[in-house]
């Protein structure tokens, strides 16, 4: 694959992620989705980056902020609109909504809704790797808030401890909710990791496409590889609100003017001429994805003690 | 700090299988031994199976419980952890969901609220809220410290709050055989989580088991008949089943009372037709449980109960169960704290015969944990 093909395949996947997004933002004050949403748009250079060396049976947890790594790791698009509509038919049958969507078939793990929880499922997943023998590595995400808990700490001890193939990567957009990460951090993340013993990388511009691809790539076949912990911190920024389809620069917490120079940069707003090119297809894609959901039943009343235990 | 109230633990040696695989009526096995026995086949019998924890590994193994497992099996499967209750369920979560079969300790389930959020927030949820696309097949061993003098951070007994959660199932052991016919029939074929709340009194008992149950396919979760009477019911759970079964035959011995015990054994399902059953056939209920009465399993009976059939209730119901305070450390005051014999025989003895002065001579007063440092079963 060229350069240029394979530039165009990164920019496809991260403008899939966004128009899928803009339809959610389209769809939601018509209220047929009655969930929190969680937006990933600003950071889908970093899903479809972290996802390319990855195979459907490498194993990854997020967050509640997940549509850009559900589609990047191969989710089914159609289960996907349909789990946001409550459908029967969506990737966990109506019970996940938005927070908690999953993908088995391609290794996208259960996302949490509490941060910083699925980090020690990435962590016994590699666990269970090593112990059985698999080939597999295992992805945890999270933001900057994450590093913050305590339970983040004990991951990152246990996987250097027992030198378990986890690549821990923080998607740091500076924000957990409103508060901005110096007012709540005195420590610095990579600094911090390393201090582990933990091989750190940063990667500076999270909306440079190839370079997020290209750093975490090699990342992902180092852990396959030497089989230890590895961690990366990607600096990237969110344009939404913490949670909703708007936006909230009139709030007062941050400035327009911070987004208005990351959107200089933003890959998907650099190319008119490939947008236009892919749009029509993608459109396509989300327009059947959409109408499954809605032609799609809602869970029938036995679904609701179903699976409980 | 916890400390044990036993100074030494002898080396154990896991008895061997074929031993409990024959129909001797007459073998016995500490509650201690049954758990390494179990501990040990679960390992022997299945790969995917880890013992995690803090000191499991260590030359006192969990109460004995684990002793000796390292150096069979090695420290990749039996596994001593850090200080780290939330990660490392988090960790047994993700192992779980990746092929393994953790088996995770807790030497004091009071320090199982530092990992509260991974069970009740994930372990519980993982099946459900993703649509039954996983299992999170795992055993939690949590042993509710009560002994002498652990105080208020060392002896809670706090099977309500995981009972509370829809998701997890929540057993008892109430002596040897319930945990030699639980641990491996769950280890085996159940594919959630599971939460163990063993006694620490126990410990060191010594039961007799019927092996005859081997390779069957009973209930692992099904509650117990364990006496037979047609006076009043007796519902307990874990040691209070033991407490049961000595103030029945204190009754019928000297009153010819008879009263009938169920081991509630999965206090989150427990068996409801056999408790209704029995309710429906005496008219008087005792439940008698490890902790506090409110909110807990106590209440939870009385519920189901008047949800069922409140008019089958010849007498208001009894409950037996801790003070509603912290435990006290002091002997004097942790006596009072918990019910004892004598406290359990008079409820019985005044809810069957009518009126406080039954008349009924009641046992010497001595607190439970005096009784249980040489009690030897069997029930």
């Amino acid at each position: 694959m060229t350069d240029a093909q394979r530039f165009r395949e990164l920019f496809y996947q991260a403008l899939r992620i966004r128009l899928v997004e803009e339809r959610i933002i389209a769809l939601y004050p018509s209220d047929v989705i009655q969930s929190p949403v969680h937006l990933s748009i600003g950071q889908e250079a970093v899903a479809v980056g972290a996802c390319q060396e990855l195979e459907k049976t490498d194993l990854i947890f997020c967050t509640y902020r997940s549509h850009a790594f559900y589609l990047a790791k191969g989710g089914n698009l159609k289960e996907m609109f349909a789990e946001l509509y409550g459908k029967v038919t969506g990737c966990a049958r109506g019970k996940a909504g938005s927070m908690h969507l999953t993908a088995p078939e391609v290794g996208l793990m259960g996302s949490s809704a509490v941060v910083a929880s699925t980090i020690p499922h990435a962590v016994g997943a590699a666990l269970a790797a090593k112990h059985l023998g698999k080939d597999q590595v295992v992805m945890a995400v999270f933001g900057d808030g994450a590093t913050e808990e305590g339970v983040y700490h004990e991951s990152l001890n246990f996987a250097v401890l027992h030198r378990l193939p986890v690549l821990f990567l923080c998607e740091n957009n500076g924000l957990a909710v409103h508060s901005s990460q110096s007012a709540r951090q005195r420590y610095a993340i990579l600094e911090h990791a390393r201090s582990y013993g933990l091989s750190a990388q940063h990667i500076a511009d999270g909306y440079d496409l190839e370079n997020v691809a290209d750093t975490i790539s090699g990342l992902v076949r180092r852990v396959r590889q030497i089989r230890e912990p590895v961690f990366v911190e990607i600096r990237t920024y969110r344009y939404k609100e913490h949670v909703g389809p708007g936006e909230d620069f009139h709030c007062g917490y941050r400035q327009r003017e911070e987004w208005w120079s990351w959107k200089q940069r933003d890959p998907l707003e650099q190319h008119p001429d490939l947008r236009d090119m892919m749009q029509p297809s993608i459109i396509k894609e989300i327009d059947e994805a959409v109408e499954f959901a809605r032609a799609s039943p809602f869970p029938p009343e036995e679904e609701l003690l179903r699976d409980v235990v | 700090m916890m400390s044990s109230n036993v100074a030494v633990i002898p080396s154990l040696n896991a008895p061997d299988i074929t031993t409990y695989g024959s129909r001797d009526e007459g073998q016995v096995i500490s509650y201690r031994d049954a758990l390494l026995w179990t501990m040990r086949e679960a390992l022997r019998k299945h790969d995917s199976v880890m013992i995690v924890g803090q000191g499991v590994d260590d030359h006192k193994g969990i109460f004995g419980s684990t002793v000796g497992l390292v150096q069979e099996f090695g420290a990749d499967r039996v596994m001593d952890t850090p200080l780290a209750e939330e990660g490392m369920t988090g960790v047994a979560i993700g192992a779980a969901l990746n092929g393994l079969y953790p088996i995770q300790t807790h030497i004091r389930a009071d320090f199982s609220l530092l990992a509260m959020n991974q069970i009740i927030n994930l372990a519980a949820k993982y099946k459900y809220m993703f649509g039954g696309r996983y299992d999170v097949p795992m055993l939690i061993r949590m042993i509710v410290g009560r002994s002498w003098g652990q105080g208020a951070q060392h002896s809670q007994s706090l099977q309500s709050l995981f009972a509370h959660i829809p998701g997890l199932k929540v057993v008892m052991p109430s002596s040897s055989q319930t945990i030699l016919e639980t641990y491996p029939a769950v280890i085996e074929a159940y594919r959630g989580p599971v939460i163990s709340f063993e006694h620490r009194l126990m410990y060191d008992l010594q039961f007799h088991v019927d092996a005859s149950w081997i390779g069957t396919t009973r209930d692992p979760f099904g509650s117990r008949l364990v006496r037979q009477g047609k006076d009043a019911t007796i519902v307990a759970t874990s040691i209070m089943v033991l407490e049961a079964m000595r103030a029945a035959g204190h009754l019928e011995k000297v009153a010819g009372i008879q009263c009938e015990v169920i081991d509630l054994h999965c206090v989150s399902h427990p068996d409801w037709d056999l408790v209704m059953h029995s309710v429906e056939k005496t008219g008087r209920l005792v439940v008698a449980d490890t902790s506090w009465r409110e909110y807990g399993v106590c209440a939870e009976v009385c519920r189901v109960v008047a949800e069922r059939n409140p008019g089958c209730l010849q007498k208001p119901v009894v409950t037996l169960g801790m003070q509603p305070a912290p435990c006290p450390t002091a002997k004097c005051l942790e006596d009072l704290f918990y019910p004892d014999l004598r406290k359990f025989v008079d409820a019985l003895a005044t809810l069957v015969i009518g009126n406080p002065g039954h008349g009924v001579s009641l046992p010497d007063t001595q607190s439970m944990a005096d009784v249980y440092k040489r009690f030897k079963g069997p029930f």
